[in-house]
């Protein structure tokens, strides 16, 4: 904890304006002390079994809800839940407001929350969240859920100048990223029931340790790397996963890439247009007969080039976030297939150790084996939780990305359909002088 | 077809297979005017029906490859009354020949507005577009506008006539030497003349003026027209060629998907599909910025006419300004006055008047070249009065030519573009399909 007061104490730049925004203060520091582990400061070999035992003390509250009683009846609840004819947590981020103080700028997004959830003390919240509490509540869904896939955030973009952080159209994308993030973990069977989820829906004030969150990402990719050794006996599935997983990013990787050189093509080409269209104009101006006919041009040309604005515009504001949001996806998946072969290390470890203790003496049979058999059942839990998860994420991305392609298609089809009414008006504009010369159409 | 070094072989062969490529050049016939029953055009097919590559000497000896057209011409009667069509007259032309014919009828009808040649080198297109005068896409799009060239030529009123241009269509062999023997060479104005003219003409007519203005105007704007359509052209390649790369990340994507599979594999092959249709879609563009070329093209013949113009009317007021001048002479010799200063009068003052008899013959032959003079005004202004006449009434009829065709060009443009949109619409209808299915 040592490592963390500091840490707070840094970020405390930020209290004054929190407690401008959110004024019930400091209350709730002693109890969010508590619930962080403490053992995710501590050196992280030790810590992997410890933290990862506490996982049932860390969900105390699910216990009680239907969700997390079993993995399994989860699963099978889990195609329901899609239809939403389940679904009793209703989440929106919107109105993104500026906020300025002496110390820093910055954005914060209307939360709003309607449920039926007994966990839940009203039916209606509404709460002003920043990045930086959305980025608290992953950390928190990441430590006390590290079974589950939690869905990525946004990119964080600490670097400034790069972007403009406060332009319109990032803040509209950002928010639109966020409102999918916490879609997603409200429409999940058992991250919807997470404390942390529901004290970010409904506390006015959040009180959260951002340092201590830091120090505890870092622990835990220090224990990722420590697990990176070979598996006995890593499920087939779960190679499939990652092969799976590692093309499918390479997949997005290339779209993004076609996607961006399109939109560059598509300026350029746009460029060009704004040029042409103009053109006709001048020589309208230097004609009698054909004054209408080249002015008829010019303005459909004008036409063509705002329809093809707008969808430049739609491609870079629908299409490029959901590849990026995926790409993420792909990144969080990853973590959780590595934390699920570090789990199983541990258990093939202490198999190990167990069969040649066996060997050694028959008499302690009787302690080791319950050790054993405590990471077996987690081994099998999460094998169970992740592959739910992975299906979860399977049928969420087909139609993700069946939503997507339909969108991008389209676009392109209106487009079109606008480049169609205009190029189509001009032909009577055309004819209209010679109606007898009228030729084929 | 091979290369042959005797024509007259060729041509026995190219007659074998024309009548289904005349017909087909017969509908894109419909472009040109047919004018009054009296044009050529009315009376003859005239077709230039294929290309073909040569190699051969030139005048230095030097190997070199070239271009020649097939001109079949038949009379119209055989083919409308259904008689046995004979099988048409043909002979090859050279494209310098075309340009040797057009130089000939441009210095022989200065008042008309000449149609231009198709453009010798490939000019202002897109970078796909090979710039090679031997690529067959350009010798394709030569013929079509050589072609164009012929029927413009023989359905005018006045260039329909002229014997040179019936025997270019009929007369393979000698046909240049009776060029050469019409002496248009000599006849033609040297560029610094008419510089020189434009440049000192006193009273210009105000409509050759405007005229000049306007095909000034013409040429700026069509020539930065077709620059930035060469360009719109390129980007619009680039957009739909890089769409073509979702076909192929489509394609290895469905590989690694159980149910989206399908739907992606045949939504790559749309991408594919869409890729590969700006290739006809541009290629068919390209007709228009010809179109745009010709008269990009007659803004010359254009200057030409208002050229002469302006070189009759410098003769004109030249002959005016001589005999003005002699009169002056005349009326001095007469009164002995000296009414500004001159050289002339000078001289007289320091030795001497002249003797009678020698003023009286003076007088004489200058009354004699006044006379002259006023004959050759009367010509002169005839000639002018001619021409402005002539050349006005040409260029009337050009304009309307030229309304015509700039209004059927655009209508053809905006056809294209619009079976651009529905070829659009269809391949992202078809996509789209394909995506839902996933």
């Amino acid at each position: 904890m040592s490592a963390g007061t500091p840490k707070s104490l840094a970020s405390s730049g930020q209290k004054p304006i929190q407690d401008i925004c959110h004024p019930l203060g400091a209350e709730e520091v002693a109890p969010a002390g508590l619930r962080t582990p403490s053992p995710d400061v501590g050196n992280a070999t030790s810590s992997i079994g410890e933290k990862d035992l506490s996982l049932p003390n860390g969900t105390p509250v699910e216990t009680s809800s239907p969700a997390s009683s079993s993995s399994l009846l989860n699963r099978l609840q889990l195609d329901d839940d899609l239809d939403g004819e389940t679904r009793d947590l209703f989440v929106t981020v919107d109105d993104p407001k500026k906020h300025v103080s002496t110390m820093e700028t910055y954005i914060t997004y209307r939360v709003a929350t309607k449920t039926t959830r007994v966990e839940f003390d009203l039916p209606e919240y509404s709460v002003r969240r920043r990045y930086q509490d959305f980025d608290w509540l992953r950390t928190k869904l990441e430590d006390s859920q590290p079974t589950h896939l939690i869905p990525p955030l946004p990119q964080k973009f600490v670097m400034k100048g790069v972007v403009d952080r406060f332009s319109e159209e990032f803040v509209a994308t950002r928010r639109k990223a966020l409102d999918k993030f916490l879609k997603r973990v409200a429409d999940h069977p058992v991250l919807s029931f997470n404390e942390h989820l529901n004290t970010f829906l409904s506390a006015k004030d959040l009180n959260k340790r951002q340092g201590l969150a830091l120090l505890t990402k870092m622990g835990e990719s220090v224990k990722y790397v420590t697990g990176g050794y070979k598996l006995r006996a890593r499920p087939m599935e779960f190679t499939a996963m990652a092969e799976y997983l590692d093309m499918f990013s390479q997949k997005l990787g290339t779209m993004d890439r076609i996607a961006q050189r399109i939109i560059k093509e598509q300026s350029e080409y746009l460029v060009e247009l704004r040029e042409y269209g103009p053109v006709y104009s001048t020589w309208a101006a230097v004609e009698a007969e054909l004054h209408e006919p080249l002015e008829g041009v010019a303005g459909c040309v004008a036409n063509c080039s705002s329809a093809l604005d707008e969808l430049t515009e739609d491609m870079s504001e629908d299409f490029l976030p959901v590849l990026r949001e995926y790409a993420l996806y792909v990144e969080a998946m990853k973590a959780v297939l590595k934390k699920r072969d570090n789990v199983q290390a541990e258990y093939e470890a202490k198999l190990e150790a167990a069969a040649f203790r066996k060997e050694e003496r028959a008499t302690s049979v009787q302690q080791v084996p319950t050790d054993v058999e405590r990471c077996q059942d987690r081994v099998e839990c999460f094998n169970a939780d992740l592959k739910a998860d992975w299906d979860r994420w399977q049928s969420n991305k087909r139609q993700d990305f069946r939503h997507l392609l339909t969108g991008v298609a389209d676009h392109n089809i209106q487009y079109y359909e606008k480049c169609l009414a205009a190029w189509e008006s001009v032909i009577p504009l055309l004819h209209d002088k010679q109606p007898q010369e009228a030729e084929t159409d | 077809m091979m290369a042959d070094s005797e024509p007259e072989e060729i041509a026995v062969i190219g007659n074998v297979d024309l009548t289904s490529a005349e017909l087909k050049n017969n509908i894109t016939n419909t472009m040109v005017e047919i004018e009054k029953s009296s044009t050529l055009l009315r009376k003859m097919e005239i077709n230039v029906a294929e290309a073909e590559k040569r190699t051969g000497k030139n005048a230095v000896n030097m190997q070199e490859t070239y271009s020649v057209y097939l001109i079949e011409t038949r009379p119209v009667d055989a083919v409308t009354e259904g008689i046995t069509p004979a099988a048409p007259d043909t002979l090859w032309r050279r494209y310098s020949e075309f340009e040797l014919l057009r130089n000939y009828l441009l210095v022989t009808y200065p008042f008309v507005v000449v149609a231009p040649l198709p453009e010798k080198r490939a000019e202002i297109v897109w970078h796909k577009l090979s710039a090679d005068n031997m690529d067959p896409d350009f010798v394709e799009r030569r013929r079509v506008g050589l072609e164009n060239f012929l029927h413009r030529v023989a359905s005018h009123p006045v260039l329909c006539n002229d014997k040179i241009f019936y025997m270019f269509l009929t007369e393979e062999k000698e046909w240049k030497e009776m060029v050469y023997d019409t002496g248009f060479q000599a006849k033609a104005d040297s560029r610094l003349k008419a510089m020189n003219a434009a440049f000192r003409v006193k009273n210009p007519d105000k409509r050759f003026i405007e005229l000049r203005h306007y095909s000034d105007e013409l040429q700026t704007v069509v020539s930065q027209l077709l620059r930035v359509r060469a360009r719109v052209a390129d980007r619009l390649y680039g957009v739909y060629k890089v769409h073509g790369n979702y076909g192929r990340v489509f394609s290895e994507w469905s590989a690694l998907e159980k149910e989206m599979g399908d739907g992606l594999q045949s939504a790559g092959h749309h991408m594919d599909a869409y890729a590969a249709s700006i290739d006809d879609i541009l290629e068919e563009e390209e007709h228009y910025a010809d179109q745009l070329k010709e008269y990009l093209h007659y803004t010359d013949a254009l200057r030409a006419v208002c050229r002469k113009h302006e070189l009759t009317q410098f003769e004109l007021e030249m002959a005016a300004q001589d005999l003005a001048a002699k009169k002056q002479q005349k009326e001095e010799l007469a009164t002995g006055t000296v009414r500004i200063f001159s050289l002339k009068g000078m001289t007289s003052k320091l030795f001497g008047q002249e003797t009678a008899e020698q003023r009286e013959a003076k007088i004489q032959a200058l009354e004699k070249q006044i006379e002259e003079g006023e004959e050759t005004i009367k010509d002169k202004n005839k000639e002018s009065d001619d021409f402005v006449k002539t050349a006005w009434l040409d260029i009337e009829r050009f304009k309307e030519q030229k309304d015509r065709d700039l209004k059927e060009a655009l209508i053809s443009y905006a056809i294209m573009q619009i079976s651009m949109c529905k070829k659009g619409i269809q391949v992202w209808t078809n996509a789209k399909e394909c995506f839902n299915k996933m």
